[in-house]
């Protein structure tokens, strides 16, 4: 047994040393699905990162006629809080807080500062800004607001004007991730099948010798044993050689990713992650090789 | 030892029948040395493929030991062409291994310890000749040291038969004979050989048993046969 699993292996490493041509092609092959497969890890972990910045950046503020005093709002806060389970946090932002925000936010602009001089008095209203746990809490809330004792209070809400985008946002991120899931399908099951077809080239060449392996007596996995470790040194040289072109590009791109996508770091997240993203890929990618070598020869075998 | 009964074999040719071998009996003892010969065509290569089971007669039936090779499981299959060295005339030999390795391989098939097989090859590939080349490959030898590497791989492990078809159409008539003596030596010793050829100067000296084959049928069966075609 051991002495049989000594001379698969060699013979794989000799098949595959000495095939160099052949094994080529297939490691290419699957250099490019492990690529296909971990761009795709690396897109549906980017499209997350989109969508709860996207969600973080969700709010509500709503805004407090002038005449409304300070206690009443800071009664509502807490009756807001006691109100829903879903509220992650309220803050109180005064009149002259709001006018102080935004001449910390245009202070070097003396176009804004000189409209605000012209206006004489603090145009700015008081509001309270909601952020929910979920999006989903946002109706409920302004509900709430809008059909209570304090409907009186609101001058505004600022849901009902960003309502559609936010909607809007959050029906294209969810598009985003649905268009992800279908392309890495079509993309994964197009890399499988050219994958399987380019094994089964390689084993192709090999036909005659199985044939002859099988008539001098070899059992049927001495025979496809070599074949199955052949395939298992393409799959560690294309995990080596796509982590190699994915430092490459991420070393060189990333500064420009961070800058487009913001805060977002491709290297980080590739460093910090590589451990999970190899195992993912060489278990893909043996899986794969394996998968394709045991269907390829297994045709010649019949003899 | 290896009896066939009845053994017919058709090909299909673009759709009409080929009989390669047409009602087939003949029994072989062990330790016989029985020569099959025929011309071209005669249906020799396909008794040998039958016999090792690469392909399965229309009709009748073969048996190895008294065992029906078209019953055989799988497995029995395996040790049953262990148990069967062929020399193949167009020789099947391993391209992506050396002329050591091509060797090696059928004893490691057979599961023989690396010192034995360190110790057997060289020694066997010193007897067909082909000592200097151990670490050539298949396509870089010559017709000829193709076949006697053929014959190497067929004797290595001991086989219980031996089969060879053809086994000096590529040689020159000082190789053949000296394999031919090589077949007889080894024959001395208990072993069955079975030897298809349409060689007329190698069966005339042989003093064998002969069985001729015509158009796939046994036409002639003598214990110390000449070749008459």
């Amino acid at each position: 047994m051991f002495t049989n699993l000594k001379r698969i292996l060699k013979f794989g490493w000799q098949g595959f040393s000495r095939n160099m041509g052949l094994g080529s092609q297939a490691i290419f092959i699957i250099t490019v699905a492990v690529l296909v497969i971990t761009s795709l890890i690396i897109f549906n972990e980017l499209s997350n990162f989109l969508i709860s910045q996207a969600r973080e950046k969700v709010d509500i503020a709503v805004y407090f006629k002038k005449e409304v005093p300070e206690s009443e709002i800071l009664e509502l806060k807490q009756e807001l809080s006691k109100f829903s389970p879903g509220i992650e946090n309220i803050s109180y932002v005064s009149r002259a807080q709001a006018q102080e925000n935004f001449l910390q936010r245009h202070k070097e602009d003396p176009l804004y500062l000189r409209a605000l001089e012209e206006v004489g008095e603090n145009p700015f209203l008081s509001y309270l800004n909601i952020k929910a746990k979920s999006p989903n809490f946002y109706a409920q809330i302004s509900d709430f607001l809008t059909s209570g004792p304090f409907q009186n209070m609101i001058e505004k809400i600022s849901y009902y004007e960003s309502e559609k985008i936010i909607n809007r946002l959050f029906s294209l991120t969810n598009n985003i991730k649905l268009g992800g899931i279908l392309l890495s399908l079509i993309l994964g099951i197009l890399v499988v099948l050219i994958t399987f077809n380019t094994v089964k080239l390689t084993i192709f060449a090999f036909r005659e010798e199985i044939s002859t392996m099988k008539l001098v007596g070899a059992s049927n996995w001495f025979v496809r044993g070599p074949f199955l470790v052949q395939s298992l040194f393409y799959g560690i040289f294309a995990v080596l050689i796509a982590n190699l072109v994915f430092f490459g590009i991420f070393n060189f791109l990333n500064s420009r990713i961070e800058n487009w996508i913001l805060g977002f770091s491709i290297l980080d997240y590739f460093q910090e992650n590589f451990l999970m993203l190899l195992v993912i890929q060489i278990i893909f990618a043996f899986v794969l090789g394996i998968f394709s070598s045991l269907i390829a020869v297994r045709k010649y075998l019949k003899v | 030892m290896i009896r066939f009964q009845n053994v017919t074999k058709i090909y299909r040719s673009r759709g009409n029948p080929v009989v390669a071998l047409e009602d087939v009996s003949f029994q072989i003892q062990k330790g016989e040395f029985v020569s099959i010969v025929g011309k071209s065509g005669a249906g020799k290569t396909t008794l040998i493929r039958l016999l090792i089971q690469e392909e399965q007669p229309t009709q009748g039936e073969i048996f190895f030991k008294g065992k029906s090779i078209q019953k055989m499981t799988e497995r029995d299959v395996q040790y049953l062409r262990r148990k069967i060295g062929v020399i193949h005339q167009d020789y099947k030999l391993l391209k992506g291994k050396t002329v050591r390795e091509n060797v090696e391989y059928v004893m490691q098939v057979i599961g023989a310890k690396d010192k034995d097989i360190q110790r057997d090859v060289p020694q066997i590939l010193e007897i067909v000749g082909l000592g200097n080349r151990q670490e050539s490959f298949p396509e870089e030898l010559s017709g000829g040291e193709k076949q006697r590497l053929a014959i190497a791989r067929a004797l290595c492990h001991r086989p219980e038969v031996i089969v060879a078809d053809e086994p000096t159409g590529n040689l020159d008539l000082y190789n053949t004979f000296d394999i031919i003596n090589l077949f007889k030596k080894i024959h001395s010793f208990g072993q069955t050989i079975i030897l298809a050829t349409h060689n007329k100067e190698v069966i005339d000296g042989l003093q064998k048993r002969v069985i001729t084959l015509e158009k796939g049928k046994v036409i002639r069966d003598d214990p110390e046969g000449k070749f008459i075609l």
